[in-house]
């Protein structure tokens, strides 16, 4: 086995250990019954999230610095395993909502900020893919990823003022006993581990998807080369 | 320092220029706004007892919509292109390039938003004020200048008309939760009117401050 | 004196080579052409040495200085006229030229000079774009020489320039080192002591008063 199987397999077995943890380890939630065990896993994504979104900024900013492709691709890296894991809480969020809230959605400042977040990431990774791909994509990109990371926590502000104005659904109350919160940490962990686990495999791609190019391209300019004639 | 100022109104007059000779932009904005506010009365039904709840989120939605056209506007011609090529190739430096065309892409949405804002009063019947008006210029300000950082972007880029919502509306949130609030309490809604336009001019400073430092990442070369 | 000294220039449009390691080496005061095909790479030959755009790999200098890195203080120096003229249609000639001129730090005094320079004054309070082709093609020129520019990099200025558009290259072009693509042979022997001749992105060879026999 390679080192990333390896990693890969350690990663599968911490959520494993994780999942044990949540479902036999941490006792069942007086008020919401066991539905609330999907906070472990919503909460921690949430975070790993945000989290690889702080890869992507940090990855875009020193490309403008210094121009570094490893930067753009750890940058592009952070973009795909983020997009998936905030998928994954607006999806979990929406499967806790509807027994707790009775609706699969509300306008409150974390999921409004989270549905921004995904939005965001569509659009870094669209203009990944629309732009002269090398220098622009990667210029490009790197502003939007830094504009985005700061607009979440600024969306996430401006509708928790809003709330204030309008208050809304009460939020599910966050104190923890401590068996939940040592689950939670745990989980927490494992799940910031996946997260690093991916970013280095889709690092590790995204070298592999630069290299052939410039190599095809080259045995296509030396084809080329060869058909063109000297002028007399 | 001298030279940026000078180039910057030297590009937003050289637009405003344009545009004045060419009256395109400005009419159809303005046209634009009057039917979107006529759609909303039929899609809404508006009476004069929802009408200042109803009123400042058309009044938004108008705005967004007409700024998406003006700012993607600003980059997006052939033309442009090839201009903007022959202004990065001058010792003027990109920010002031940027803040001019910013300056002026932000006048034409202004000149928008004077036939905007009576017709919401004419045909909703709520009070067009001070309060309501400083809030909508404020919040057009820092809009302004993430439109056209976008735009600059998508102006490069294949399917530039997808692209320039999605990366640029969420951005604007903050400005239409806040503008949003700021003219709901002008209309007489509950609330605090102080707080948003506060927030406003915090959201204006911090993005306006942004989109120079990255204005020559996305303009030169 | 080399006052342009290019090695291995190589530029990608994604994996499809446009220039194979160009080695170019330019004097002060000289005139040269870029001769080849549509497709040679004749266009991002020109911008890359007038700093407009980055060569993939390679190195470049210009006045001594590294192109790459000091590109703002290398554009006070240089003059370009790219394919398309770039010019705002609704303003007049004389308001093109005059907003450049801010652009460029330099007296609006400079206007009077480049119009009358390429032949334009007459057309100066005309919008440019109700200017012919030709016309609007000698306004881009004159506004690549409002800074009074030591390098001039012309990406086929002589398309429709029209009959005296030989004569109003060499005035522009007099004291000046010139870099100039063209398709017309006759134009490149008559203005230019060099020519450069590109195929398929490579460099086939430079030559002194070329007689092409094709």
């Amino acid at each position: 086995m390679n080192r990333y199987e390896k990693a890969s397999a350690g990663a599968v077995a911490l959520m494993l250990l994780a999942a044990g943890a949540i479902f036999f380890y941490a006792p069942t939630d007086a008020l919401q019954g066991p539905v609330q065990r999907i906070f472990y896993l919503h909460v921690s994504s949430a975070i790993a999230a945000y989290g690889c979104f702080a890869v992507v900024l940090l990855g875009g900013a020193v490309y403008l610095r210094n121009e570094s492709l490893a930067a753009d691709r750890l940058a592009r890296a952070g973009a795909v395993v983020g997009l998936v894991f905030t998928t994954v809480t607006l999806v979990m969020g929406m499967i806790w909502a509807k027994p707790i809230w009775g609706t699969f959605w509300t306008w409150d400042a974390r999921l409004t900020s989270t549905l921004v977040l995904w939005i965001i990431y569509a659009g870094y990774l669209l203009v990944r893919r629309l732009a002269e791909p090398g220098r622009q994509a990667a210029r490009f990109a790197a502003v939007v990823g830094i504009f985005g990371f700061i607009d979440v926590p600024v969306v996430h502000f401006s509708v928790t003022w809003w709330r204030t104005q309008h208050p809304g659904p009460i939020i599910v109350n966050d104190a923890l006993p401590p068996e939940m919160l040592a689950t939670f940490l745990f989980t927490m962990a494992c799940t910031l581990a996946l997260a690093a686990v991916m970013i280095a495999i889709r690092y590790r791609l995204e070298t592999l998807a630069d290299g052939p190019m410039t190599e095809v391209a080259k045995v296509v300019a030396a084809v080329n080369a060869r058909e063109a004639e000297p002028v007399q | 320092m001298n030279n940026t100022i000078a180039v910057a109104l030297a590009v937003a007059r050289k637009d405003l220029r344009a545009e004045w000779r060419t009256r395109e932009l400005v009419p159809a904005l303005a046209q634009f706004v009057v039917l979107a506010l006529v759609i909303a009365n039929f899609g809404f039904q508006i009476d004069s007892r929802n009408a200042p709840m109803i009123a400042p989120g058309v009044l938004w939605m108008a705005l967004v919509f007409a700024g998406l056209v003006a700012f993607g506007r600003t980059f997006a011609a052939e033309r442009e292109q090839a201009s903007l090529e022959a202004m990065l190739m001058t010792p003027a430096s990109p920010v002031a390039i940027f803040a001019g065309k910013a300056l002026a892409a932000t006048l034409l949405l202004v000149g928008c938003e004077a036939v905007l804002l009576p017709a919401l009063t004419l045909f909703f019947g709520v009070p067009l004020s001070a309060p309501i008006i400083a809030a909508v210029l404020l919040a057009t300000i820092g809009m302004a200048a993430l439109g056209c950082l976008f735009a600059a972007i998508v102006a490069r880029v294949r399917a530039r008309e997808l692209l320039l919502p999605l990366l640029t509306l969420p951005l604007w949130i903050p400005f239409i939760v806040a503008g949003g609030q700021a003219v709901q309490v002008a209309m007489g809604a509950s609330g605090t009117y102080d707080q948003a336009l506060a927030l406003l001019i915090d959201f204006d400073i911090l993005f306006v401050v942004l989109t120079s430092l990255a204005a020559r990442f996305v303009l030169d070369e | 004196m080399s006052i342009l000294v290019a090695n291995g220039l190589t530029h990608w449009f994604g994996s499809e080579v446009a220039l194979e390691s160009i080695d170019l080496t330019i004097d002060t005061g000289e005139h040269m052409a870029v001769l080849g095909e549509n497709g040679a790479g004749k266009t991002t030959l020109l911008r890359i040495l007038a700093t407009a755009a980055r060569p993939t790999s390679g190195r470049l200098e210009i006045m001594g200085l590294d192109a790459l890195r000091e590109r703002k203080r290398l554009r006070r120096r240089i003059g370009f006229v790219a394919h398309a003229p770039g010019l705002y249609p609704a303003l007049s000639a004389a308001e093109n030229l005059e907003f450049f001129c801010i652009l460029q730090g330099v007296s609006r005094s400079r206007v009077t000079e480049a119009l009358a320079l390429v032949g334009a004054g007459e057309v100066a309070s005309r919008p440019a774009g109700q200017l012919s082709r030709g016309m609007q093609q000698r306004l881009a020129i004159a506004r690549a020489i409002l800074h009074d520019p030591k390098l001039l990099v012309l990406d086929e200025p002589d398309a429709s320039l029209g009959s005296d558009g030989a004569e109003v290259l060499a005035a522009v072009m007099r004291d000046r080192t010139v870099v100039l693509a063209t398709h017309d042979h006759a134009l490149a022997n008559r203005l230019c002591q060099r020519t450069l001749v590109l195929r398929h992105g490579r460099s086939v060879g430079t030559a002194t008063r070329l007689h092409i026999v094709q």
